[in-house]
């Protein structure tokens, strides 16, 4: 029980996040060429969030402390890396995407490990949601998101506080 | 006989302690909420369900070891096997037997307080020897941590009651001030044949080492609460409401210990009066978000103005 209320802390509070992301990117560049396609990513995203707070609701997880927090930062990470250009935007995009989608494969990993009949439908849910989020960062390389500036500093950056996100929200 | 029954058990018992660990005090235990709820589906219609303690001794009946005034040989429902490992090997695991012991030791809590005295006599009233409180801290806590577990279990079960007889129709669904204030009435009226010994136990809750326990029953009572009456909340509301409603029962309960009116009048209408505030206090807070986007929204508007009059609007 305490596996699962981890597993779906964590990811509600990663899908609320990435949410911010996406809307902080949108109010930089909504009105760019980049735009349509941060909007289609965006509402994928809003998707995955409803379905979080319904397993949330279900389950009877306790949602992290830190929402308002992610709130803030995601916001201000989608604005600040939309702002160094489209480029910019999709190495974030690139960055928080790998991230998410190693960690919901390693959830995927504990979860058939531990006992694949029984959380059949979650493991289904996340298998799904990894997929979208592989979908994601793979629009984000076809969008140049290597040729943003200073995208190898970019990326370990991000990189680094989604890991310290991820080891935050599980346990708060 | 029952004394040699006794014995035998007392001899299984010790005999699973030697591979056992120090006693856990588990908290959300798989086998406590199952055997309280065996204990209460095993208590006849015959039987008063008050006061608790007496009632869930009904259960142990069939059980060689006790011998109680006025009970029937046999269980009341031979059938049942909630505990059929007790019947069938003659064996307890330690925790069910402390569980026995502790439920046992409750009808002398007005008595002799929430004390190893209580724990002895229970142990007595089992018909083993008073050294059995030995297993237990001897400053009680357990016996309170034991009563509050219990009590949580009863209310869940109460609520979910509930919720199956609208499910099914049968009831109408409560509006939610109402329910939190049923919920919480209902488990303060469980404290009431405690009520001259509660502050003691309130104040051997507040030690350093209970405190830890302690506040997860209670956390865990008061999310039992707010799910039942339909919280579906997912941000930092999971939080407030919780918080709020802890304050609302906490100060309840201490209004009652001093109340000393028929019933406790005063104190259901006390309880009625916070929830009252905190619903208030819900509806304040939408009123003060809505009134400060106007305000930011007509600020906005008249910084636009003034800029167009003094003409810094113009682009030339």
């Amino acid at each position: 029980k305490a596996v699962i209320d981890r597993i779906i802390r964590v990811d509600h509070a990663g899908e609320f996040g990435a949410n911010r992301i996406y809307a902080g990117q949108m109010a930089v560049l909504g009105r760019s060429s980049a735009g349509p396609v941060i909007q289609q990513m965006w509402n994928q995203e809003k998707d995955h969030l409803k379905k979080f707070n319904e397993l949330m609701v279900a389950y009877r997880v306790r949602p992290t402390i830190l929402l308002p927090f992610w709130n803030v930062a995601g916001f201000v990470l989608g604005a600040g890396s939309a702002l160094l250009g489209k480029k910019g935007a999709m190495a974030c995009t690139v960055a928080v995407e790998e991230s998410i989608s190693d960690h919901y494969n390693s959830q995927i990993r504990t979860l058939v490990e531990g006992d694949p009949e029984k959380y059949k439908e979650l493991l289904q849910i996340i298998k799904q949601f990894r997929d979208d989020e592989r979908e994601h960062h793979d629009i984000g390389l076809e969008h140049d998101a290597e040729a943003a500036p200073a995208y190898s500093v970019l990326k370990t950056a991000i990189q680094l506080g989604c890991k310290a996100a991820i080891f935050l929200s599980e346990r708060i | 006989m029952a004394a040699a029954a006794a014995g035998s058990l007392r001899r299984a018992g010790w005999g699973l302690w030697r591979g056992r660990a120090v006693v856990r005090w588990q908290l959300s235990p798989p086998q406590r909420p199952l055997q309280a709820s065996a204990v209460l589906r095993r208590v006849s219609d015959e039987h008063k369900k008050e006061p608790l303690a007496s009632s869930s001794q009904q259960q142990f009946d069939s059980h060689p070891a006790d011998h109680q005034p006025g009970q029937e040989p046999q269980g009341p429902d031979p059938s049942y096997t909630g505990q059929g490992s007790q019947e069938s090997e003659d064996y307890e695991s330690e925790e069910q037997l402390q569980h026995r012991i502790l439920t046992a030791a409750l009808e002398f809590v007005p008595e002799h307080g929430w004390t190893a005295e209580a724990i002895a006599e229970g142990a007595k009233a089992l018909g083993l020897s008073a050294a059995a409180a030995g297993m237990f801290q001897s400053d009680g806590s357990q016996l309170i941590l034991h009563f509050l577990s219990q009590c949580n279990t009863k209310l869940s079960e109460l609520l979910e009651q509930e919720q199956k007889l609208v499910q099914q129709g049968e009831a109408e669904k409560k509006p939610i001030d109402q329910f939190l204030r049923d919920a919480v009435e209902a488990r303060l009226r469980m404290v009431i044949p405690y009520l001259e010994r509660w502050p003691q136990a309130l104040s051997i809750l507040l030690m350093p080492h209970n405190i830890p326990s302690s506040l997860s029953l209670l956390s865990s009572m008061i999310d039992d609460i707010l799910h039942y009456a339909g919280d579906q909340s997912t941000d930092i509301n999971w939080y407030t409401r919780r918080a709020v409603l802890t304050g609302i029962y906490n100060t309840t309960e201490l209004v009652m210990m001093q109340d000393s009116s028929p019933d406790f009048e005063d104190t259901w209408r006390f309880l009625e009066n916070r929830i009252a505030d905190a619903m208030k206090m819900g509806d304040t807070a939408n009123q003060v978000q809505s009134t400060g986007e106007a305000i930011v929204q007509g600020l906005m508007g008249a910084a636009v103005t003034i800029k167009n009059l003094t003409g810094l609007n113009q682009r030339r």
